[in-house]
């Protein structure tokens, strides 16, 4: 939209006014930072983030947890190019692995994890701290290709999935480094700078998980963790075939959890949250909600762990996505979407409360056309159409401007 | 004792004023209450030995990797009757010993092939006993240098199977080891071959292998040690020349069984697979005693004290305890059982215990008296075993190449005559095997992380390193603390003697008297120098009785005796005798007491040093040593105290004269254990045989240090002041 504000600058460039020149930049400004501070960006795409932060035979589980989360989101429908799956990926191929190039998460071996078409992004020895931090906060090498590169956007949900071992405001990375809880923080706060979320669901599975979550102060983000500070977190059950545990507590009834949704489902994030026993887990599962505005109980799990099932239909290649234009665009969503529909219009009509408000408080300078303004923006429902009403109260300005210089 | 004036002898220098430091006052302190902090110490060394077992910790599995008993067992009740088939044959073999040392081979190499691994056949020399003076902790003596004539009958065959891991990179390799006797193979023996050929062929079939599986049936004719030691060394030590290949050609035709299938199973080569992660020897003993369950007695002690890591004992006493039920056993001295001493002792604890948990019950230090007693035998055991220096079986021989290894003793609760107790009884001893190299084959590193230097005091339970050097630290304490005390003492008194001197009549040489003063020691360092080359030469001494191989051991103890009195004598005659005072000048009422700090000084730095050898030699070596170094006194000295105290310290000395000596001591033991009828001279001389054919340090202790302290012990007894 700045473009162009600044396209519409450069028309009325040749008339050469000061303070057409002068009103315009005001303008700009203004849309620009109309832009920048209302979260007018509305949920488009859904990625994940999977890491498994152990290696060796012993932290099967772990590997274990990763893939069966990885197949939940994936079989809830987030596409494998938005998927980064971080995994040491020793298990299958493991010496030890009594089923060569199997995983399971269960004794009752039904589900090989390791099926045909796992994308694993960082393998072995690149899961480390720094891979995982380039990948939040998009600072890679210039060779890293697209795929492994986390590329979200403003309208991103991101889901951050993390288990291995963890200690008090730390996480170890295969026993050799540990990510500590500022640096989890700083990454979010760097990504939230950067735009490159909308809202982060942080899932953790390991030892005091809760700990990981401390130092986070950046909106929009929403924390979970198997355990609180001093708990440890347990693994399930023990496959004696496999002869090692395949499944933590606390994935594990995540993942009950999800095997009896479906894509379309409506579950709440709250009625996740709800459905963790600390009996059944033996540690207390942690939520820190604090910085996430939206109830729980209206946000469906299919948010993080599902993808934008909308297929917005535009006119032309170039508009793009708007607010209004999601409002009037063709949904074609199953019905059952429709609660979720009529909770993102609310949503809309709540950016619009804010760009009101916003404009309140503009127009010091130009007094006079202040109530124009208001009237205007209380008419206007998208940004172009405002652009378009503004080029159209500029013409006669700039003609008076002219005829008082001659 | 006389008051002493330390504080006066460094402090009255030429500034008062300036205090010494605090490190510097703590040291004068300790010198001038030496006698009391010396007692106090000593006793709370030997308090702390007592209450050893009391500070035992449970064994805990201390490496995750292992996760032993995770996996459900595979033997399958199929593969063990296929060993009991081999168990039939074995025993139906019923061949002249001649046949039987072939036949047996081919057999278990047939099995061996037939179960689809690797198989050859290795080849060895019995190795004759023989003292190398220089070969102390170099492991095993190359005896490719000393090839004598063997006929080709005195070789033994081990028979070697690796199954390679399907999907291992082959770098590491766990072994079994099942000693037999060619000869004659008894029940026990062929049962324990079939144990392992019902692991061996199900782990040619399983998936999970991530290390390479070796079986050594070990041909034990010659000993068991010498069967897995002469492997272990061609493993490790790679033969290149071409005059030892062809040596070992030279009965190539009658050495080894015919094999209608030649190409499979190999003669000629050492095949190896990866280093080795553990070495697992066992054994099955057909006690006829009859349990209430199996039974497994663990050895695990290698030479010169040092033990295998922790983990291996644990996950075996998990797994023999927790998924198979058999009743686990580690050796403990059964003599100390019946001890009234070690009752009582356990008595008070337990009583104390009681005490302190009815005054808080958060204090729980006590244990049952049957446990403290059991606790302290099997420590005993422990230590005993650790400070001989001898290792308690074949497992040993892995040690000397850093490969922890344990010996599994197992017994059947009753006797096996029938067939379905020996299957069960195979099953059962398979799958302990079988969950233990299956936790082995999880672990990724070396064992490293759980303890090397540890006491057992029961299966599950462990004295570590840390606890236990509190015990040697406080009994090693009081030595340099008298000697400096002694020393300082003696000086003290000389400059005095030399003040009443001055005052008498201007003395012209005393510059050179005071001089002469801070140099006196040399004559007691030069006597224990030479007393201490006496031991050297002692303990070479059997080398040379060795040139005449046909002495019994009681001749050879004689006359190892009187070579080193001799020795003594000509060494005194060359260098000087122990007591010529050197001058008029010095008193020599303190002679006697430079040369016992020389003498306390040589043994607190031997003691340290062999602490860092063999921990366990240097602690039951300074329980003697110590109150050696701290009772002994001139016994003409004695004469001029009270009656009483003359009488106890006359008493003590010599019985501590007695004890301290080597031989005394081993005998007395060795009555005290077994009764008198069994001791003769020849007993010692057999022992310290075992020592220096193991290898053991605790010879070199007993020649370079114990011996010494004892001889300057009884100079100082007999010192004529």
């Amino acid at each position: 939209m700045a473009i162009k504000a600044r396209a519409g600058w450069l028309k009325l460039d040749s008339f050469s006014s000061c303070k057409v020149i002068l009103f315009l930049i005001l303008i700009s400004i203004h849309l620009c930072e109309l832009n920048a501070w209302s979260p007018s960006a509305m949920h488009t795409n859904n990625w994940a983030i999977l890491v498994c932060t152990s290696r060796f035979w012993f932290n099967y589980r772990h590997m274990a947890n990763t893939l069966s989360l990885y197949r939940t989101v994936k079989r809830l429908g987030i596409p494998d190019d938005r998927i980064i799956l971080m995994l040491a990926d020793d298990m299958a191929c493991n010496a030890r692995n009594k089923y060569p190039a199997q995983v399971f998460n269960n004794e009752n071996h039904r589900l090989n994890l390791y099926g045909d078409n796992v994308e694993v992004d960082y393998r072995g020895y690149e899961v480390t701290v720094e891979n995982f931090l380039r990948v939040l906060t998009g600072r890679h090498e210039t060779a890293v290709p697209r795929s492994k590169r986390l590329l979200s956007d403003e309208g991103s949900h991101i889901l951050l999935y993390m288990t291995g071992h963890g200690g008090d405001e730390f996480l170890k990375f295969q026993d050799s480094e540990e990510l500590q809880s500022h640096d989890l923080a700083d990454a979010v706060k760097q990504m939230k700078q950067k735009r490159r979320f909308k809202e982060l669901l942080i899932m953790v599975d390991t030892c005091q998980a809760a700990t990981l979550f401390s130092q986070l102060h950046s909106p929009g983000v929403l924390a979970i963790g198997s355990s609180m500070k001093g708990e440890n977190s347990y693994s399930h059950h023990l496959d004696s075939d496999v002869g090692v545990s395949v499944v933590d507590r606390f994935t594990f009834y995540t993942l009950a959890f999800f095997e009896r949704l479906n894509m379309y489902n409506n579950a709440s994030l709250s009625s996740l949250f709800n459905s963790y026993n600390p009996s059944l887990l033996m540690s207390t599962a942690y939520y820190r909600t604090d910085l996430y505005k939206r109830p729980l109980d209206k946000v469906p799990v299919t948010d993080f762990f599902g993808s934008v099932m909308e297929t917005i239909h535009t006119d032309s290649a170039y508009r793009g996505f708007s607010v209004k234009g999601t409002d009037k665009a063709e949904i074609k969503a199953p019905l059952n979407l429709k609660a979720s529909q009529a909770e993102r219009r609310a949503l809309s009509a709540y950016h619009q409360d804010q760009i009101s408000d916003f404009n309140k408080e503009v127009c010091s300078f130009h007094c006079i056309w202040s109530t124009l303004h208001k009237t205007v923006v209380e008419k206007i429902e998208d940004a172009d159409t405002f652009v378009n009403y503004g080029l159209v109260v500029i013409i006669p300005l700039v003609a008076a401007s002219t005829w008082l210089w001659r | 004792m006389k008051p002493r004036m330390m504080a006066g002898s460094s402090g009255d220098t030429k500034n008062p004023k300036i205090k010494p430091r605090p490190i510097v006052r703590i040291g004068i302190f300790l010198i001038s209450h030496s006698i009391v902090v010396s007692l106090l110490c000593f006793a709370a060394g030997i308090v702390a030995l007592i209450l050893l077992p009391l500070f035992a910790k449970n064994t805990y599995i201390s490496e995750n990797a292992l996760m032993p008993g995770s996996a459900n067992s595979m033997l399958s009740s199929q593969d063990v009757k296929e060993a009991n088939k081999l168990v039939k044959d074995i025993i139906g073999l019923k061949l002249s010993s001649e046949e039987a040392r072939i036949e047996i081979p081919r057999l278990i190499a047939q099995h061996m092939a037939d179960a689809g691994s690797e198989v050859y056949y290795h080849k060895f020399h019995p190795q004759m006993s023989q003292f190398y003076p220089l070969h102390f902790f170099s492991g095993s003596p190359n005896s490719g240098n000393i090839k004598e004539n063997h006929s080709c009958v005195s070789h033994a065959i081990n028979t070697v199977g690796i199954i390679r891991a399907p999907r291992g990179d082959g770098k590491e390799a766990i072994v079994l080891v099942t000693p037999y006797n060619s000869e004659k193979v008894e029940l026990g023996e062929a049962l324990s071959l079939a144990l392992a050929y019902s692991i061996f062929s199900l782990l040619t079939r399983v998936t999970w292998l991530a290390k390479d599986v070796i079986w050594l049936a070990a041909d034990a004719r010659y000993g068991e040690y010498a069967s897995v030691t002469a492997w272990l060394r061609d493993y490790h030590i790679p033969q290149f020349s071409a005059l030892e290949k062809l040596d070992a050609d030279i009965c190539f035709e009658s050495g080894y069984p015919h094999e209608q299938n030649e190409n499979q199973i190999r003669t000629d080569v050492i095949s190896r697979a990866g280093t080795m992660a553990a070495g697992l020897v066992f054994k099955v003993v057909d006690k006829h005693k009859e349990t209430d369950k199996d039974t497994l007695s663990i050895y695990a002690e290698a030479s010169n004290g040092q033990m295998p890591n922790l983990d291996l004992i644990n996950i075996v006493n998990y797994l023999a305890v927790h998924r198979q039920g058999l009743r686990v056993k580690v050796e403990k001295l059964y003599f100390l059982l019946d001890s009234v001493f070690l009752k009582i002792v356990g008595d008070v604890l337990e009583t104390i215990g009681k005490v302190a948990r009815s005054l808080n019950a958060r204090w729980e230090f006590g244990i049952p008296v049957a446990d403290y007693i059991d606790g302290a035998a099997t420590l005993a055991s422990s230590m005993y075993h650790q400070a001989l220096g001898v290792p308690t079986g074949s497992h040993g021989a892995f040690r000397d190449y850093q490969v922890d290894a344990i010996t599994l003793e197992i017994s059947p609760k009753v006797s096996l005559n029938n067939e379905v107790r020996i299957l069960e009884f195979l099953l059962r001893g398979g799958r302990l095997i079988e969950g233990t190299i299956r936790s082995v084959n999880n672990l990724l590193e070396k064992f490293h992380q759980s303890f090397f230097l540890y006491f057992l005091t029961s299966p599950s339970k462990f004295v570590s390193v840390g606890v236990y050097m509190i015990a040697f630290g406080l009994l090693v304490v009081p030595l340099p603390i008298i000697a400096a005390s002694l020393y300082c003492d003696a000086n003290v008194l000389d400059s005095h003697c030399i003040k009443e001197q001055q005052k008498s009549g201007p003395a012209s040489t005393n510059e050179a008297g005071i001089a002469f003063q801070s140099w006196r020691w040399l004559h007691a360092a030069k006597v224990v120098l030479v007393i201490h080359l006496w031991g050297a030469i002692v303990s070479l001494l059997p080398y040379l009785m060795y040139q005449f191989p046909e002495m019994t051991p009681t001749t050879s103890m004689l006359s190892w005796g009187l070579l080193s009195i001799a020795s003594l004598l000509f060494l005194h005659q060359i260098l000087g005798s122990p007591y010529s005072c050197v001058t008029v000048n010095q008193s020599p009422n303190r002679e006697w007491a430079v040369l016992k700090s020389m003498m306390i000084a040589a043994a607190g730095i031997g003691l340290g040093l062999m602490s860092i050898i063999n921990f366990a030699t240097a602690q039951i070596g300074a329980l003697l040593i110590v109150p050696m170094c701290l009772m002994v006194h001139p016994l003409k000295h004695v004469y001029r105290a009270g009656r009483l105290r003359t009488l106890a310290v006359t008493a003590c000395n010599i019985s501590l004269g007695f004890i301290g000596f080597p031989p005394a001591a081993f005998l007395f033991l060795k009555a005290y254990s077994e009764g008198l009828g069994s001791v003769s001279a020849g007993d010692f001389w057999n022992w310290v045989e075992s020592l220096w054919a193991w290898n053991s340090a605790t010879y070199l202790y007993l020649g370079l240090i114990h011996l010494p302290c004892w001889l300057l012990f009884m100079y100082v007894l007999l010192h004529p002041c």
